[in-house]
């Protein structure tokens, strides 16, 4: 069933000036409920504009945007309610942290919701579990942790609030292939345990393939491809043409497909591969 | 990326883009000069159809320059009724209770109001809309040259005004991302009292401030990093050159100067003190 739906929805940057720019032309997309949604373009495909839309922080020059079926945009008022049920994680968000402890601020959210101090701290434990944040972490200031620690404390702070979508940014910009695992998958837990819909925006295809079910090609501010995983990645050609690519493995797997090895269907990972190729050794 | 990224300069090209931008600070400071010159009708007449052809000369659409009139309405507003009730003269128009309102007011009212408004007008069709905030610190930087022989530290106040004009475009766009996180977290800007209101900027404040800490740290760490040590032997990437054109500009604004003065001689009708 579709959780969120996105119906020609455009987005113009300082229309009627000089400066103009379509970051959206007329996309229309929608996201599965449950599932992780992974949405793929370059710089400047319009993904990180796409993102504010999701939760209300801007309105669509053009077009609606439907959360189960209703228009976000129905009662703005109400608009709080809506980045409640669409948790939004921005780029870097490290820099969003302020408060004067850890647990204080994966906190704020909660608190902002008017829920009791139970509830709250239940909350708070159960999200800095899926980050992997200890209770130690919860008692320093967020300003001693480390850049990835940081980055999981903020997620977490989302994650309390318990969004029925989850929505992250760039999720593992800037980090090491170690602490990129460990975030993507705190992500990935957070949806299976919760039943969520998880939205990830990023540009590594390489990513999106181990955590995704479902991708979204953007490009030039349109929806270039959209489907099941295995559906994206079967168009190599497609994808090539607009600068992504299909992960490494996935590549190798299809040159050795082309020359007669016999591999199954999408493989994205090494270990996968590791292991197809052991069933025919 | 807002308008703000990139102040308020204006990109389009005109004959006013394309001057000097050191010639543009000293015609800004003339021109200010002669809307101060005006005392009369026809030099006051004379200083608004300058303002238009200025208008018409830079390619500024007008809604853009009406958007820098703005902010100083209410002084206008203020200026404009102090003149009218408080300007005495001889040829009283409309008393009612303690107001009287004379001819004289009127016209130092309107002339007020247009003086304010040319000189916002013209400042900012010389400078901040057709001149990049690069360039005229730069313009500034050599123009102040000569306080160097009394030890004034002129590059490094230059340098200084470069970086802050650099950083106000990229910290409101931190400020726009972080209101926007917080605002994601339920922070609600907009409603409660003012205590209320106010407790909700801690969430902004602080991790705006942390990143303006962290920016210049690493501002002052890459400028090391290329040798940066002050002005001292210091050249210049692009050298500015004077052409014929700004030298035209300034013979135009000194002549426009001595024609306020002339017809400030004339006397017709209401001569400001």
């Amino acid at each position: 069933m579709a959780r969120v739906t996105l119906e020609h929805v455009s987005y113009t940057y300082e229309p009627g000036t000089p400066f103009a720019v379509k970051a959206l032309d007329d996309v229309c997309l929608t996201v599965r409920e449950g599932s992780i949604t992974g949405i793929i373009g370059h710089t400047g495909s319009g993904k990180s504009t796409m993102v504010q839309l999701f939760n209300g922080l801007e309105k669509p020059s053009e077009g609606r945007i439907l959360l189960d079926g209703k228009d976000i945009w129905e009662n703005p008022k109400k608009m709080r309610d809506i980045r409640f049920r669409v948790g939004l994680v921005m780029q870097y968000p490290e820099y969003q942290l302020f408060e004067e402890t850890v647990r204080a601020d994966i906190a704020f959210g909660p608190r902002n919701m008017g829920l009791s101090e139970e509830e709250i701290s239940a909350r708070v434990a159960e999200a800095a579990e899926i980050v992997g944040l200890t209770a130690a972490d919860l008692d320093k200031s967020p300003f001693d942790l480390s850049g990835g620690q940081k980055r999981r404390a903020a997620i977490a702070g989302v994650m309390a609030m318990r969004p029925e979508v989850l929505v992250l940014d760039e999720p593992a910009a800037g980090l090491d292939p170690r602490g990129r695992d460990i975030i993507l998958q705190a992500v990935a837990d957070y949806g299976h345990k919760t039943g969520a819909t998880v939205i990830i925006v990023s540009h590594s295809m390489e990513d999106m393939a181990v955590y995704c079910d479902d991708i979204v090609v953007m490009a030039h501010a349109k929806v270039f491809l959209a489907g099941s995983r295995d559906e994206v990645f079967a168009h190599a050609e497609e994808l090539r043409s607009v600068g992504l690519d299909v992960p490494q493995i996935t590549h190798l797997a299809l040159l050795l497909a082309a020359r007669g090895v016999r591999l199954p269907k999408g493989i994205y990972t090494v270990e996968a591969a590791l292991r197809a190729i052991e069933n025919l050794l | 990326m807002s308008s703000i990224a990139l102040g308020q300069y204006y990109p389009v090209s005109s004959p006013v883009h394309r001057l000097d931008a050191r010639m543009k600070v000293i015609l800004a400071i003339l021109y200010i000069v002669c809307t101060f010159l005006c005392k009369n009708v026809l030099s006051f007449a004379a200083l608004a159809f300058s303002a238009l052809v200025l208008i018409l000369l830079a390619r500024i659409p007008l809604r853009v320059i009406l958007r820098a009139i703005r902010p100083i309405l209410f002084i206008m507003c203020f200026t404009a009724v102090l003149n009218l009730f408080f300007v005495k003269g001889e040829n009283l128009l409309f008393a009612w209770w303690k107001l009287q309102i004379y001819v004289e007011g009127l016209y130092s009212a309107a002339f007020m109001l247009l003086r304010i408004v040319v000189l916002i007008m013209g400042t900012s069709l010389f400078l901040t809309y057709t001149t990049t905030p690069i360039a005229l610190t730069d313009a500034l930087e050599s123009l102040l040259a000569p306080l160097r022989l009394i030890r004034v530290p002129v590059h490094e106040f230059a340098m200084m005004m470069t970086i802050a004009l650099r950083f106000i475009p990229l910290l409101s766009e931190e400020t726009g991302k972080i209101m926007n996180a917080q605002k994601a977290r339920g922070v609600d800007f907009a409603h409660g009292g003012l205590i209320k209101r106010a407790k909700a900027l801690i969430p902004i404040l602080i991790p705006l401030f942390v990143s303006a800490f962290r920016r210049a740290e690493e501002l002052a760490t890459a400028m090391e990093c290329r040798c940066y040590r002050g002005g001292s032997g210091r050249t210049k990437m692009t050298v500015p050159h004077l052409h014929f054109r700004d030298f035209a500009a300034l013979l135009l604004v000194i002549g426009f100067g001595a024609g306020i003065l002339y017809l400030n001689r004339l006397g017709i009708g209401y001569t400001m003190p």
